[in-house]
């Protein structure tokens, strides 16, 4: 396999990776932020933050469906929680 | 009580700091590693409860952590987070035949860490703080 091709083929895993990692920070601190913990927020800060918030949700879709093949739903992601296999005391 | 003790190892500064706000507010201790040589040497210092580890690291990766934490027997039991950006598919399979508890792909939404941690340390659910944007309050 040549370079190009290579780097061609592994260019979606790349995005996502990257994508993922720079959403993730959105997410993280929008809900610091809409949660008070760095301070309380007024109404219409809450609300600019929450549309930020919605549209990071919304990218992060599209990386699921497009990138992953996933639909990135809350059941799918429930889903993955409750396979968590409890704790062997 | 103490508060439970949790090593985030993650080559991301804005990553580790965000994990940390919130689980400070949720009353858990937390360490930090950005590789994965000091994720195994952070964690032999503080005797973790938990570790949320990632697998894109330098000096290794999270598979190579979990690897050396099987090998040191106090170490072994500590339950493992895998957070990452890798794609689920493989990564997800190997991860839990490596040892970890879950996997959760980034961007995690901070209910859903939450809930796997509480799982994963069996604290009973509903003890912490929920967080308003996960309620869908915003």
């Amino acid at each position: 396999m040549t370079k190009t091709t290579r780097s061609t083929s592994e260019l979606p895993a790349y995005l996502s990776h990257e994508l993922r990692n720079a959403l993730a920070c959105i997410q993280q601190f929008g809900s610091i932020l809409v949660d008070g913990l760095a301070g309380e927020l007024s109404g219409e800060q809450r609300e600019y933050l929450g549309i930020m918030l919605e549209n990071a949700s919304k990218i992060r879709r599209v990386l699921d469906s497009a990138l992953d093949g996933t639909d990135g739903s809350l059941e799918e992601r429930t889903n993955k929680i409750e396979r968590v296999p409890k704790l062997e005391t | 009580m103490d508060s439970r003790k949790i090593l985030i190892v993650d080559d991301n500064a804005d990553i580790r700091l965000g994990m940390h706000l919130r689980l400070k507010a949720n009353q858990y201790e937390t360490f930090f590693a950005a590789d994965a040589f000091s994720g195994v040497a952070e964690a032999r210092k503080h005797r973790p409860d938990l570790i949320i580890l990632d697998l894109g690291l330098p000096a290794g990766d999270g598979f190579t952590v979990m690897e050396r934490l099987k090998q040191i027997p106090f170490l072994a039991v500590i339950p493992i987070i895998v957070v990452s950006a890798r794609d689920g598919l493989g990564n997800q399979k190997r991860a839990h035949e490596a040892g970890a508890r879950a996997f959760l792909q980034k961007p995690v939404n901070d209910a859903e860490l939450l809930a796997v941690i509480r799982q994963a340390l069996g604290e009973p659910a509903g003890t912490k703080k929920p967080t308003l944007y996960d309620q869908g309050s915003v």
